[in-house]
Formats: C-alpha cells, sequence, structure tokens
C-alpha cells in the first residue's frame, strides 16, 4: 500500500509511527492499568498538532489531509486505542463544527480545539439509545426567561468526557433533532467517570446527567430536524475512518507482535514460527493487514475526493478492520500462550481493546445491515438498468 | 439570458437527475417528485445527495442552506443549484 502515498505520506507515516514506539507503546499498558492517560501525553499530540490536524489552518489547524488523518490513527492504533480514542472524539466534534457551525461558533471553538487546548467530546449514545439514535430521550426546551434552551437527560459511554472542555449533545427540541455544544462546568452538568471496561479503559469514558442545564440557543449547531441526518454523520464519518484506521493499527501490532515471538520461541527443536498451525494463524493476521490498508486508504481517499461513496468506503473499511483485528488479537494471544494472558503482554489489551472496535461508531451488525442493503440495492439498479423489461 | 439559465438549469437537472436514478432503486423520477414524502431515500441518501452537489457543481452547502425544501425534488434541487452558482458558491 505504501507506492499509493505521497513521499510526504509516508515521511509522515514514519514520523508518526517512531513517535508511538517512543511515547505510547512502553507505557499503554500502564495507562491501562490506571484507567488514565497522563495530561502530559495528551499535551505532547496536542503540541505536535495531532489533536487538529484536520482542521484548517486558519482556524489553528494542520490542514492534512484525510489519508493522513488515517495515517495518523494506524499509528496510534498500534500504541493505545484508548489514547486514539482522544483523536476520534476531537475530530468527530471538530468537523461537525468546522462542517455546520456558525462563523461565530467556529471562531470561538474551532481554535481551542485545533490547538487541543480544550478536548471535544460527542455525546449521542444514551443508556436506552445506542444504534437507535433515533430514540434519543435528551430532551432541550425553550426557555422562557431569555433566549436560551434547558437541557434534561442521561448521556452514556462518552468517550473522553472525563477531560473534555465541551460537549457536543444530541437530543429532542420540540420532536425535533437537535445538536447543541454544552461547555464543561455549565451548572446542572455531571460527569460520572465509568470504571472497570472491558476495553479502551483508559478513554476516559463518563456518564453525563443534565439537570436544566442552560444554554444559550446560539450554541445549536446546524438546525433543529437537522442533527441526525446531518449534523451527527460528519462527525460520525470521522468516527468511522478513525476507528476503521486505529483497528488497523491494533491488527498490526498484533502481526508485529505474533511474527517477531514466533520468530523466536522455542517448543523442542523448532520455533513457533515452523510450526504449520501458527503460521496458519499467522497468514490470516498478514493477508487481513494488507486487505484492511487498502481499504482504508480507499475510505480516506473517498473521504478526501469528497465523493458520495465516501460513506460506504467507511462503512466496509471499519466493518472489515474492526472484525479483522478481533480475530487478529484472539490469535495473537493464542500464539504466545499463556504470556498472552498476562497484561505485562499488549497483545492481552489489544484482545480486550479489539472487540470495542465492534462496537463504537456503529456496531458490526448496523454495519451489515447498512452494507448489505447498499449491495443488494445496487444489485437491484444493476438488473433493471440491464434488463428493460423489468423496468415497467 | 432566459435562455441561457433555462440550458444551465437543464444541465444541472439532467446531471442531478442521473446521479438519483444511480443511486436509489426507482425506474423513473418526476421533476416534482418528493424525495422524502414518497420514502424513496432515506438519510444516507441525503447526505450522499448533497455531497454529489457539493462535489459536482463546487458549491458549499452550509448551515443557511439547511432546509428540506432545498432538497425535496429534482427542481428543487436545480433551483437550488442554479441560485448557489449565481451568487458564487
Amino acid at each position: 500500500m505504501q507506492h499509493l502515498l505521497t513521499d510526504e505520506q509516508r515521511a509522515k507515516h514514519t514520523e508518526f509511527k517512531n513517535f508511538v514506539s517512543l511515547n505510547v507503546e512502553p507505557f499503554a499498558n500502564e495507562w491501562d492499568r490506571e484507567e488514565r492517560i497522563p495530561d502530559p501525553v495528551i499535551s505532547m499530540l496536542a503540541k505536535s498538532g495531532c489533536l487538529g490536524c484536520s482542521l484548517p489552518k486558519k482556524y489553528g489547524g494542520q490542514g492534512w489531509d484525510v489519508v493522513t488523518f488515517g495515517l495518523l490513527n494506524e499509528a496510534l492504533g498500534r500504541g493505545s486505542s484508548s489514547l486514539t480514542g482522544v483523536l476520534t472524539v476531537q475530530t468527530m466534534v471538530s468537523m461537525a463544527l468546522l462542517k455546520w457551525g456558525t462563523e461565530a461558533q467556529k471562531e470561538r471553538w474551532l481554535p481551542p480545539l485545533a490547538k487541543g487546548e480544550m478536548i471535544g467530546a460527542f455525546a449521542l449514545t444514551e443508556p436506552g439509545a445506542g444504534s437507535a439514535i433515533q430514540s434519543l430521550a435528551t430532551e432541550f426546551t425553550h426557555s422562557s426567561r431569555s433566549d436560551s434552551l434547558i437541557l434534561n437527560g442521561n448521556k452514556k459511554w462518552i468517550s473522553c468526557a472525563q477531560l473534555a472542555g465541551v460537549f457536543l449533545v444530541f437530543g429532542k427540541l420540540e420532536q425535533s433533532s437537535v445538536a447543541c455544544l454544552v461547555p464543561r462546568g455549565t451548572p446542572g452538568l455531571e460527569i460520572e467517570p465509568i470504571h472497570d471496561l472491558m476495553g479502551f479503559r483508559s478513554g476516559g469514558l463518563a456518564q453525563l446527567t443534565f439537570n436544566d442545564v442552560e444554554v444559550p440557543s446560539a450554541n445549536i449547531v446546524g438546525k433543529p430536524g437537522f442533527a441526525l441526518s446531518h449534523v451527527a454523520p460528519v462527525g460520525l464519518q470521522y468516527g468511522r475512518i478513525s476507528t476503521a484506521c486505529s483497528g488497523l493499527g491494533l491488527l498490526r501490532g498484533c502481526f508485529e507482535e505474533s511474527v517477531a515471538y514466533a520468530a523466536v520461541r522455542k517448543i523442542a527443536e523448532k520455533t513457533v514460527g515452523e510450526i504449520g498451525m501458527i503460521r496458519s494463524l499467522i497468514a490470516r493476521m498478514g493477508s487481513d493487514l494488507e486487505a484492511g490498508s487498502f481499504l482504508c486508504h480507499n475510505a480516506c481517499r473517498s473521504e478526501q475526493d469528497h465523493v458520495p461513496e465516501a460513506f460506504e468506503k467507511t462503512l466496509t473499511a471499519k466493518y472489515f478492520t474492526s472484525r479483522a483485528a478481533v480475530r487478529a488479537a484472539s490469535d495473537a494471544v493464542q500464539i504466545r500462550g499463556a504470556s498472552g494472558c498476562h497484561e505485562s503482554s499488549p497483545v492481552s489489551r489489544y484482545y480486550r481493546d479489539s472487540k470495542i472496535m465492534e462496537i463504537i461508531e456503529g456496531t458490526t451488525q448496523i454495519h451489515e445491515e447498512l452494507l448489505g442493503k447498499i449491495y443488494v440495492g445496487q444489485a437491484g439498479k444493476s438488473r433493471k438498468q440491464s434488463d428493460p423489461v423489468n423496468c415497467l | 439570458m432566459t435562455s441561457l439559465n433555462t440550458g444551465k438549469e437543464n444541465g444541472v437537472k439532467e446531471t442531478v437527475k442521473r446521479f438519483i436514478l444511480s443511486s436509489i432503486n426507482i425506474a423513473h423520477l418526476g421533476d416534482d417528485d418528493n424525495l422524502f414524502e414518497s420514502g424513496i431515500v432515506n438519510s444516507l441518501f441525503t447526505v450522499q445527495l448533497m455531497t454529489f452537489i457539493e462535489k459536482t457543481f463546487a458549491i458549499e452547502v452550509g448551515m443557511d442552506d439547511l432546509d428540506i425544501e432545498n432538497f425535496k425534488s429534482l427542481n428543487a434541487a436545480t433551483a437550488f443549484v442554479v441560485r448557489k452558482n449565481g451568487r458564487g458558491g
């Protein structure tokens, strides 16, 4: 896949991988145990410009192309899914705001997001509304006192909510979907950390409770009625690209750890890598890695080119790499045996983190429903076009 | 001038129509058929149509353009594109 990258993209990818091998991989297990990423690490990522990498320079971002964004996620995903999650949600909030925010909103919020001085969180999921986002129960009402809204409800499983300075909250306003920026510290907003997760343990997940939270109407992003059809999809598109590429990075981690182990670990007179059954596992991992690389590149290029197929290409990449990551992590643990079951080995963390990849930004089943519908629909159109009789 | 505008509109309409017919599973689309009321498109298509229009006609759909009236039919989308192009995107 390297041949599809520009010299600049290749150089950036090398830079990202070096950063991760030096600053992330050696510490990721410790962060996982402590369920927290140290502030200096986030600051380091911010100072490097990574947290605003997709935003235009006009707002203090780096203006990197989507392929470079994908490569950054891949590199970070090799080291820590939780740390990649910070970039994921930061970009989801930033890009939704860039597309649908007013100029005043962009001028106020995008510069601190671009510089990583503020972390954003995408508050969509609720205790009773995960995949079924139409069922949101979070409610905005017009305030009788001023030009503001009153917010009540709950959000759950919100990545980075523990460290976020602003939340893009989705809910209903008089039966219309609405998205609104809610700053941390707004009276009535409670943030309760979620502990003891299986994976993404240092991802800063939290539950949010809104008790009569008052926010200015000027904080509405987009227009009421378009939050789920237009605002959320922009964020989710970047969320899926990020997750697809992060899953690819995790897959590479499984592959690299496995081949390194298989080359030196001996059973009797043979290395593990000389055993046919282990070679089968590694062959599947390696070919999944190659296939996933192309799918992720294709998704990133489609988004970069701003073509309507970008949504489908991104669904395909996320569907493939998240499932392949789960398989690879399971096989990586199997190859390492007992040592792979201990927290001292990154593959045990990969094993737990990979499963989360199949759930966030749309479950595997949601992807199957959407992709199945798209593929069958395309087949139906082809048939009609080639068989005029059936068009009648 | 009128004929120039009409020619431009027809070109836009044909382009948008080709995209819609190649994207959704219908054989015929009337100029004023309501895409949303008829249930022939879903929210995914709404975003895809917007992306197509932005890419093809080099315009940006912004917050002020978020109005279902702009995209509800072939004629509505055509008028929207011509209007946006007329004022430079």
